[in-house]
This record gives structure tokens, C-alpha cells and sequence, in this order.
């Protein structure tokens, strides 16, 4: 049995557009702010993220799971660059002090200080608006594209009948395993197996993970025979394949498609030319 | 089908040209102008990998392990969403798996190593590259296509142990090339002890990818080595197991050792942070992974082929 995402019509921004122009400006989005480290480029991207957010008119209730997800992941990465500054050092070399924190403890009579500069904090800022940026877009994909469409999507971008096919399986599967994933983990705490402690030594560890591997993977393949049944017996990559749905762009979405093309094309000019690199304003450190 | 691949040559030659295009006009306008391409050889280099298949593809290509047929579609389905599953799952967010001595667990890469070697190459690259792409996306992380590619390539060559009818003469040949590279990684991390372990993070205790690699991480891929070595000679008759992790262990040395060190050019990263600091801390646990987990699915996958009569 498949479990599907929970998509559902609405008339949002991204079902305005034909879904195939969607993925095309979503993977554009994607590549660009990819490019940038500069907080003045990132934060123009932040903004087309919260106003798609808005737009999808998608409920807080429906996301609030996913994003409560992306806020601790974005927490969690803010910490990890704020407190170090790691993944910065390959962006600037010198730093700025604002000042040092002293910690009011010790811990076996070291006393750990914070460097606080204007390097750490502006890179801590831009990789917050990254992450967001990059978080936000890849999860109201789910709640937006149709199910039934995603072959017909990727067949659309230009990939052969099969691996559009597979695409599709793919897609659909990966809420269906995350609960049979689930069931199989009650099945064996109910047998007596705990994850919580898993301890011993390292080949102890890794044995001690194949009560959950094994079973969900093995359960997926006996399964998958319906299937294939299924698939072959309706003459399944015998021939060119028809998709049941069309689908047709509009005026629109070619507006959308050379818009996010000019704008990845913009960024690559910028980036070629070393533009859109980390940046603090130059008051602050001069 | 040729015009295809000649539309596809001239658009790759019309980008090439528009680059260089950019950059002499950029000349024009800013005599000591700086080409930076970093953020573009990430893409690059998933070209070159795809590329790296595509020639062993037509250098085998009679061979009937490239038939793509309903099985094959609905395998590499399965494989890529189970290895988005276990790695959103076990990536440290959900679950928190412990490390011991900086060797992580990311048990999931057994996954495409397993779907390689059970149903070809074609579902081996499809599952390790989809899924990797599809397990970013559900984990929120940054975009790097040169480690999806990588993926792929593990289980593009794991199943590649189908170009050996006879199973047992591939496996020593095989055991032969992964020793070679394990010991260049391994001089390689003697050479260099001193490399911080990227790939290493502990929150806690305050550690970000910058802690020293400790021995036991530094010497991981030896230890998977001897394992799989092991495995290979204590299940020695069982020729399936046996293969199933010398042509896995094949598969992770060249897959993780082509995205790190593509990242040589694409983070600047030096070879020595390349390969002690990502590639020994990727490679060496993932090989552990194999010699424990890759056998105990081939053996449940045989199992129930037999009770179904599949």
C-alpha cells in the first residue's frame, strides 16, 4: 500500500505555474544561492523564499512538522558556524574582534573564551539565510506537485520514459518506507530491541542496526513484486510510452522559465567575475 | 538516438563558448580580471563522473546487465527511496547514532552498495545517486552533486561484478585494486597525521569538523579492509557474499575517493585535507559498513528469493 504525500489543490503561487516551470525555476533558485556567500545577494533571496512561503498557501498546521524540523536544523547549523566560525576560514582570512566572552565557568580549570568578530557574525547570518533559503523551497514541493504528475514532470525535463518512471516510483515510495520503516522499529521494540542504547564496540554498534536494515529492506523488494506484476501487465516499456495526463504551458510559464534561466545566468556571470564572495561592510572592520 | 547525443555535444560546446565569451568581454572592462569558477566545477565534475560510467557503458555495452526493464525500473525506485529514508534517518537530526573514536555511523550507504551488486549497475548508480540527491533534500542540507555522483558510483561499481560470469575470478582481481588504494590512503594519513577530520562533528563537545583524526579513524579504511578480507575468506564457499563486498568495498574506495577528491578543485581544499580529512573518515567507515551489513542482506535476500521461488 502507498502512503502519499499530503498534496492537495490549492490555489497557490506554485499550481499557478505548470509544474515542469516550477522544478525549473526551483532548481535555478537552488543552483544560485548556491553561489553566493555575500549577505546583500543572499538576503534577496531570502525575501522570493518568504514571500513563496506565504504565497503557497500552505496552513502552519499541514507544515508545522517540517518546520519545526528546518528551525532546529537552522538553529543547529547557526550555532555551529556562530560558535567557530567553521567553513568560514575558507572565505575570509583575517578577523575583526568585536569582543572576547568570557564563559562565567571552567571546566578542569579551563576557561573557555568566545571570539566574537564581525567575520563569524555576518558569516553565521548569511548561512542562516541559505539555509532557510534552500530549506524553505525544497519542503512545499511535496505539498504543492500532484502525485499523479510527477512521471509526466520528469519525462517533460527531457529524461527517457524509464527513468522518468523511476523517478516517479521513487517520490512515492519514500513516505510509504518512512512508515514501514516505523512499524518495523515498534515490531522489534516490542520484541526487546532498543536503539536508544546501542553500545558496545564498533562492530557491535553497526551489527546491532541490521534488526531495522534488513527487514524494511527485504519487506520493500518482496513487495515490490505486485508492482512489476502491475507494470507488466500493462505492457510496461514495450513500446513509446503515453502518459494519461498533458501537460500544456502557458504564456506564463515561459516567463518563468526564461526568468529563472536570465537569473542563474546573471549569477554565474556574477560569480565568474568574483562577485557575490563573503562580505562585511566595510565600516565595521576599517 | 544520434541526433541526441549531437544536440546534447553541440549544447555543452554553445556553454563553453559563452563562458569563454564572458570572460574576454569581462577583460575588456577590467584588465586583471580573476576567473572564479569554483562554484561551477561542482557541476563539472558531475559531468565528469556521469562520464566515467558512460565510457565503461560503451566499452561493455553488449553485455545484457544494461537491459533496463520493468524489475530494474521498479528496483532503482526502491533502492533510491530506501537510501533517502536511512540516510534522513540515521543522519544524526532524527536519530542519534553514536560515534566511536570519530567513526560515525552512516550506516545507509550498505544500500546502493547492496542494490548495485543484486540487480546491476544501472539500478546501483540510479539508487546511489537519487537517493543521495532526495536524502539532501529531506535533511535540508547545502547542495553538493560531486558526493551524489559519488554515490552513484558506488553502486555503479558494485555492480559491476556482473561483467565476471564466473564470480570467484573477478573477486581476487578486485581484492587486488582495493589494496593498492587502501595502502596509498593509509601512507597517505602516515604521511599527514596531523589533518583535522572534516567530517566530524560533536556539538557537545564543541567539535566542528576540526578535531585531529584520531589513529583509529586515520587507519579506518585498514580496519574495513581486513574485514571485508575476512568475510571474503570466512565465507569463502558462499561465492555471493564473497563477491557482494570485495566489488562493494571496490565501489566505496572509487566513489568517495572521486568526490573527494574532486573537491581538490571545487573547495581548494589541498590533497592531503582531500584525502586524509574526507576521504579516510568517508571511505573507512562506509567500508566497515560493508563487510557487516552487506553480507547479512545479500544472505536475507537469497533466503527469501528461495521461500518465494523467485
Amino acid at each position: 500500500m502507498l502512503v502519499t504525500w499530503r498534496y492537495k489543490e490549492r490555489k497557490s503561487i506554485i499550481q499557478y505555474f505548470d509544474p515542469r516551470a516550477w522544478i525549473i525555476f526551483y532548481i535555478c533558485f537552488i543552483a544560485s544561492t548556491v553561489f553566493f556567500w555575500d549577505l546583500r545577494f543572499l538576503s534577496v533571496f531570502f525575501v522570493m523564499a518568504i514571500l513563496i512561503v506565504i504565497f503557497s498557501r500552505i496552513g502552519w498546521k499541514e507544515m508545522s512538522r517540517g518546520w519545526i524540523f528546518i528551525g532546529a536544523f537552522i538553529v543547529f547549523f547557526s550555532m555551529l558556524t556562530f560558535l567557530t566560525g567553521r567553513g568560514g576560514m575558507e572565505l575570509y582570512t583575517t578577523e575583526h574582534l568585536i569582543r572576547n566572552v568570557n564563559f562565567p565557568f571552567s571546566i578542569f580549570g579551563w576557561q573557555p573564551v568566545m571570539h566574537i568578530s564581525w567575520e563569524k557574525t555576518f558569516y553565521a547570518f548569511s548561512m542562516i539565510l541559505r539555509v532557510f533559503s534552500l530549506a524553505s523551497m525544497t519542503i512545499l514541493l511535496p505539498y504543492s506537485l500532484n502525485p499523479a504528475l510527477y512521471g509526466i514532470i520528469f519525462k517533460g525535463l527531457g529524461m527517457p520514459d524509464k527513468f522518468a518512471y523511476g523517478m516517479d516510483l521513487t517520490m512515492r515510495f519514500i513516505p510509504t518506507f518512512g512508515r514501514d520503516f516505523q512499524l518495523t522499529r515498534d515490531a522489534q521494540k516490542a520484541r526487546g530491541y532498543e536503539l536508544e542504547k546501542i553500545n558496545g564496540g564498533l562492530l557491535k554498534q553497526v551489527r546491532k542496526l541490521a534488526p531495522l536494515m534488513v527487514p524494511v529492506t527485504i519487506h520493500a523488494i518482496a513487495s515490490s513484486e505486485d508492482i512489476i506484476d502491475a507494470m507488466d501487465l500493462r505492457a510496461f516499456g514495450i513500446g513509446k510510452r503515453t502518459w494519461i495526463q498533458v501537460l500544456q504551458y502557458q504564456k506564463r510559464d515561459y516567463w518563468l522559465i526564461a526568468l529563472s534561466l536570465l537569473m542563474l545566468f546573471l549569477v554565474i556571470a556574477f560569480s565568474l567575475f568574483g562577485i557575490g564572495k563573503f562580505w562585511v561592510p566595510a565600516g565595521l572592520i576599517s | 538516438m544520434k541526433n541526441k547525443t549531437l544536440s546534447i555535444f553541440l549544447a555543452l560546446v554553445a556553454v563553453v563558448v559563452v563562458f569563454i565569451a564572458i570572460w574576454q568581454i569581462g577583460k575588456i572592462f577590467n584588465p586583471d580580471l580573476d576567473l572564479d569558477e569554483t562554484a561551477l566545477l561542482r557541476f563539472v565534475f558531475v559531468g565528469v563522473g556521469l562520464l566515467l560510467a558512460f565510457l565503461v557503458y560503451l566499452a561493455t555495452s553488449k553485455h545484457k546487465m544494461w537491459e533496463v526493464g520493468t524489475r530494474e525500473v521498479v528496483y532503482m525506485a526502491i533502492g533510491a527511496a530506501l537510501y533517502a529514508i536511512f540516510s534522513y534517518l540515521f543522519n544524526g537530526t532524527v536519530f542519534v547514532v553514536p560515534s566511536v573514536s570519530q567513526v560515525s555511523l552512516r550506516p545507509a550507504i550498505a544500500i546502493p552498495m547492496f542494490f548495485g551488486y543484486a540487480f546491476g549497475p544501472v539500478v546501483g548508480l540510479f539508487t546511489g545517486a537519487v537517493g543521495n540527491m532526495f536524502g539532501d533534500a529531506l535533511t535540508g542540507f547545502g547542495l553538493s552533486p560531486q558526493w551524489s555522483v559519488g554515490n552513484g558510483l558506488v553502486g555503479f561499481i558494485a555492480g559491476l561484478s556482473w561483467l565476471f560470469s564466473d564470480k570467484k575470478k573477478g573477486i581476487n582481481t578486485v581484492l587486488l585494486i582495493s589494496a593498492v588504494l587502501t595502502a596509498i590512503a593509509t601512507a597517505y594519513y602516515l604521511m599527514n597525521p596531523g589533518q583535522a577530520n572534516t567530517l566530524f562533528y560533536d556539538v557537545d563537545n564543541g567539535i566542528f569538523g576540526d578535531a585531529q583524526i584520531t589513529l583509529m579513524a586515520g587507519i579506518s579504511v585498514v580496519i574495513g579492509f581486513v574485514l571485508v578480507l575476512l568475510v571474503r575468506f570466512v565465507f569463502g564457499k558462499n561465492v555471493d557474499v564473497a563477491a557482494a563486498v570485495t566489488w562493494s568495498m571496490l565501489g566505496n574506495l572509487i566513489g568517495m575517493g572521486f568526490a573527494a577528491i574532486s573537491d581538490i578543485w571545487i573547495n581548494g581544499y589541498s590533497p592531503a585535507v582531500a584525502v586524509v580529512g574526507e576521504f579516510i573518515p568517508s571511505a573507512g567507515p562506509n567500508l566497515i559498513f560493508a563487510a557487516i551489513l552487506v553480507p547479512l542482506l545479500v544472505s536475507a535476500f537469497s533466503a527469501s528469493r528461495r521461500q518465494t521461488g523467485r
